[in-house]
């Protein structure tokens, strides 16, 4: 590979960790910190690419004074056109409206959230699994079914918001979603580590004792679902955005289970942990889908099948014999050092 | 209610439609709530062990051209002998460390998504050395009528009740049933009275596999098929069982036939009266039914009639 | 002067109850496995509802009231098989008994200096109490790692942190070396001089405490059968026959 190539590659990689960091993280304060199993957890990440997507054009023309009769949605891409010059025009009307879309997303990821937590409230484990999982499925149904969303199974286009960097709109399109985790990924760690996260744990580790010391397990469990879901909701309006179209296909492979598998590996419970795997593991899906094309001679069958096989095998190996995934959670340490040893342990 | 409307002559199809879809669906939700019951776990797997058994029978389909119900009883095997596969190789080794029930349906979720790789090779293998389709794959053409209904009805509602004669006579007559049932519900006492539960377990996965292999290898008769059709159902599965009742093994059969009804006449009665638009919202049926039996019967059907009963 | 006075009617494990425990006394609860002590506790405490019956705390009905409410009233209980949080470190362990930690609300728990302070005292508190029950070198391990009696003492210091006045203790001192747990029974009779707490004890271990209780009750096949002071409870001939009958 030249140096171009492999730059190139990182810059994909980095963009697909930039995402799959949010989403993971999301999952992680769920089931890691609070115990809750979110099965579900592309309701969310769709919620917020389709919400958002739907949403775009049409404040776009709003915002930015652009008269047509032309439908947003429907002929998305010719309204786009009129779009598109305003915002190339200028980075800085295009940021504002990337953070009021990011805004969008997050509070579609929230209202997914709410959907979601409705049945954590009294169900648990496999129940609420099979429950969530079921719930996951709902907004691709609609999604192609009800086209004023996204217009059906063609799907839409998102104003071009990185169209102000020319050609290096991906370099700056990654550093933007880079950053944005990485403000995610430090107010997540934070709020772990407060009180309010530490309650999280408790409820995790022994709900009917939270109960017994006075904690209302439903506001936590539910707050813990909003956030999560928020979380979600952001990152998929952060690929709708980079990816520039939507289509209803967000599916529960790449937006549930990938997640899961990417928590897992890096070890449950833990922010660092969860970033370390899903880097680890976007690394390893981006290269395998590199290099796939030169084992297809090597192969008996079609190498477009090699991700799942490889993927699916990966995560039974770390879950016999790795479960608790390369990071271990550290035990926290409380904000406050004591006096006497003068020191905070590392946490 | 429309009650005389539903049994004029044009409304036949949709009944024969809907037992052929509900029996089908029994028979996998019995397969989920069965192991449910024993091992605890809700079997992600179940999606692609559907398809699997669809595709056995049509690769003998294919290969030896028999009559295509020849196929159930190879699927039977192969799909039972699958989850065979998934308790020994994945889940046992996992339960011996102690994993979390949720870990367990990681797994399965993992082993399910190997299988639909697996799948899809096995579908382009048959398209390209036999020539054939297999995607989107139909048998329905060489099913067999009888009194003017297609063959599938009568042999998805024999299957369906032929399997749960069985499972009924063994769970209650054969010393085998009722080991299996002290491991459901007691598992570390069954053990302690001398049960060997990893034997339980690792037939009821069988079973369980069977039933799956079974309801996918009659599948190709009633509708079209493809590598993820199984998939596609995982929700309607769990819906048919947790709305039955994962408390009981019959609550799947009351599931599978609720859900199927609502699924199937209530969308044909909803597209006639309201407009054919809303078929495209089918799907989601099974996700209202289960948002509406976890608000007014968590605990299923099975549950809500055996409060009543007492 | 607070009465706790509780009876029931009909429940699987409770068969008409009815005693009284007087503020500021320790009380012993004892009886032969089975009798339905812990059940008596639940259903005080909002775990289990009673089949018919009252829970009386002072003037105020409590009966049916949730764990979290009966816990902000100011009683605290303990569980028989240590229930822990098992990653979190014993300190934390007590710090999340804390009633009225700002820091444990979502949108207050953003702004630091809002909880910081309560932290830090809570800490100190917390540290104190792991330093009585000499769980001082554990304070920063996951509890999972602590022998058996050392969870029972966690437990006890958890409770310890609520600043309750009525504290419901299931078998406290099981697993505890006896002379740990003559030093427990001591502090709470001092706890109950100096703050005029009132304790409710489950125990199986009658010769350390029935030292420094004021009252025994004895419980059996899910009725009481005998109250009074301990040296005429233990000699009472039901009371001996329930021991023997089991």
């Amino acid at each position: 590979m030249t140096l171009d190539q492999v730059i190139l590659f990182t810059v994909d990689l980095l963009a697909l960790f930039s995402v799959y960091l949010i989403i993971s993280l999301g999952l992680n304060l769920q089931q890691g910190v609070t115990g809750i199993p979110n099965f579900g957890l592309v309701l969310a990440v769709a919620g917020g690419a389709y919400i958002t997507a739907s949403l775009s054009t049409r404040l776009a023309i709003y915002l930015l004074n652009v008269h047509t009769s032309l439908d947003p949605i429907v002929n998305n891409v010719t309204v786009l056109q009129l779009v598109n010059p305003i915002l190339r025009s200028s980075p800085w009307i295009s940021i504002g409206l990337l953070i009021l879309f990011l805004i969008i997303g997050g509070a579609s990821g929230a209202l997914m959230g709410l959907i979601s937590s409705a049945p954590a409230i009294r169900l648990r484990e496999d129940y609420l699994a099979i429950t969530l999982l079921a719930f996951g499925e709902i907004l691709n149904v609609v999604g192609t079914g009800y086209d004023p969303l996204i217009g059906g199974p063609a799907g839409t286009s998102l104003p071009d918001i990185f169209g102000w960097a020319g050609q290096y709109r991906f370099y700056w399109a990654t550093l933007i979603m880079l950053l944005v985790a990485v403000m995610l990924f430090v107010y997540i760690e934070r709020l772990v580590k407060t009180p309010f996260g530490r309650v999280l744990k408790a409820i995790r580790d022994n709900e009917n004792t939270a109960m017994s010391l006075g904690k209302d397990i439903t506001r936590y469990r539910m707050s813990s679902i909003l956030i999560g879901s928020i979380l979600c909701g952001i990152a998929g309006a952060l690929w709708a955005l980079y990816s520039g179209a939507v289509t209803p296909s967000y599916d529960r492979l790449d937006y549930t289970f990938l997640p899961w598998l990417m928590v897992l590996l890096g070890g449950m419970g833990s922010n660092v942990g969860t970033a370390v795997g899903t880097l680890v593991f976007v690394t390893l899906d981006e290269l395998i889908d590199y290099f796939k094309y030169s084992f297809a001679p090597f192969l008996p069958f079609n190498v477009v099948w090699l991700n799942y096989l490889l993927l699916g095998l990966l995560t039974i190996f770390i879950l016999i014999y790795r479960p608790e995934g390369i990071i271990r959670e550290k035990w926290t340490s409380t904000p406050a050092a004591r006096p006497q040893t003068g020191e905070a342990k590392p946490g | 209610m429309g009650c005389v409307g539903l049994l004029n002559p044009v409304a036949l199809p949709t009944i024969i439609s809907w037992l052929t879809y509900s029996s089908l669906l029994s028979m996998m939700a019995l397969g989920v709530t069965l192991l449910y019951r024993t091992t605890k776990v809700a079997n992600f797997a179940h999606a692609s062990l559907v398809t699997s058994g669809a595709y056995v029978a049509y690769s003998i389909v294919v290969v030896l051209h028999p009559n295509p119900y020849l196929g159930v009883p190879l699927a039977f095997a192969v799909v039972g002998g699958l989850g065979l596969l998934l308790f020994y190789g994945v889940l046992e080794p996992m339960r011996r460390r102690h994993s979390p029930t949720v870990m367990l349906m990681v797994a399965t979720l993992a082993f399910d998504i190997v299988l639909f790789g697996v799948l899809n090779i096995l579908a382009d293998y048959l398209a390209s050395t036999y020539f054939v389709p297999s995607r989107n794959i139909l048998l329905s053409s060489s099913d067999f009528t009888f009194m003017g209904q297609p063959g599938i009805f009568f042999v998805a509602v024999g299957v369906l009740s032929l399997c749960s004669v069985v499972l009924y006579f063994l769970l209650n007559f054969t010393t085998l049933g009722i080991a299996l049932r002290a491991s459901m519900e007691n598992s570390s006492l069954a053990q302690a009275i001398g049960v060997n539960v990893t034997l339980m377990l690792a037939i009821s996965w069988f079973a369980a596999g069977g039933l799956a292999g079974v309801s996918g290898a009659l599948l190709p008769m009633w509708t079209l098929v493809n590598p993820n059709t199984g998939t596609v159902l995982l929700a309607s599965m769990f819906c048919a069982s947790i709305v039955g009742g994962l408390d009981e093994i019959y609550g799947a059969v009351l599931g599978g036939f609720l859900l199927g009804f609502v699924d199937v006449v209530g969308t044909s009665v909803l597209a006639s009266s309201i407009g054919a638009w809303i078929a495209f919202y089918e799907p989601a049926v099974p996700l209202v039914v289960l948002a509406a039996t976890l608000i007014l019967a968590p605990k299923g059907l099975a549950g809500f009639l055996s409060r009543r009963r007492k | 002067m607070k009465e706790v006075v509780t009876s029931f009617g009909k429940l699987r494990a409770l068969d008409g109850v009815t005693l009284s425990v007087e503020a500021g006394s320790v009380t012993l609860l004892i009886g032969p496995n089975g009798s339905g002590k812990t059940t008596l506790v639940n259903v005080i405490t909002g775990f289990q509802r009673p089949g018919g019956g009252h829970v009386y705390y002072g003037e105020k009905e409590i009966t049916g009231w949730s764990p979290q409410r009966v816990y902000r009233l100011g009683i605290t209980r303990t569980f028989q098989v240590p229930s822990l949080f098992g990653k979190l470190t014993t300190l934390q362990n007590l710090l999340v008994a804390d009633k009225t930690h700002p820091g444990e609300s979502f949108l207050k728990s953003h702004l630091r200096h809002l909880w910081i302070n309560h932290e830090k005292e809570t800490v100190e508190k917390a540290s104190g109490i792991l330093q009585t029950l000499g769980l001082a070198e554990q304070s920063d391990k996951p509890v999972s790692v602590l022998s058996g009696g050392q969870m029972k003492l966690t437990e006890l210091g958890r409770a310890l942190m609520s600043d309750a006045k009525l504290y419901l203790l299931d078998e406290p001192i099981s697993g505890v070396n006896p002379t740990l747990a003559l030093e427990i029974f001591a502090r709470i009779v001092s706890l109950r001089k100096q703050f005029g707490m009132t304790f409710f004890i489950i125990e199986h271990r009658l010769d350390i405490a029935l030292k420094y209780v004021d009252y025994v009750n004895v419980m059996a096949s899910g009725k009481l059968i005998a109250a009074g002071a301990p040296v005429q409870v233990v000699s009472d001939p039901k009371v001996i026959e329930a021991y023997l009958a089991r």
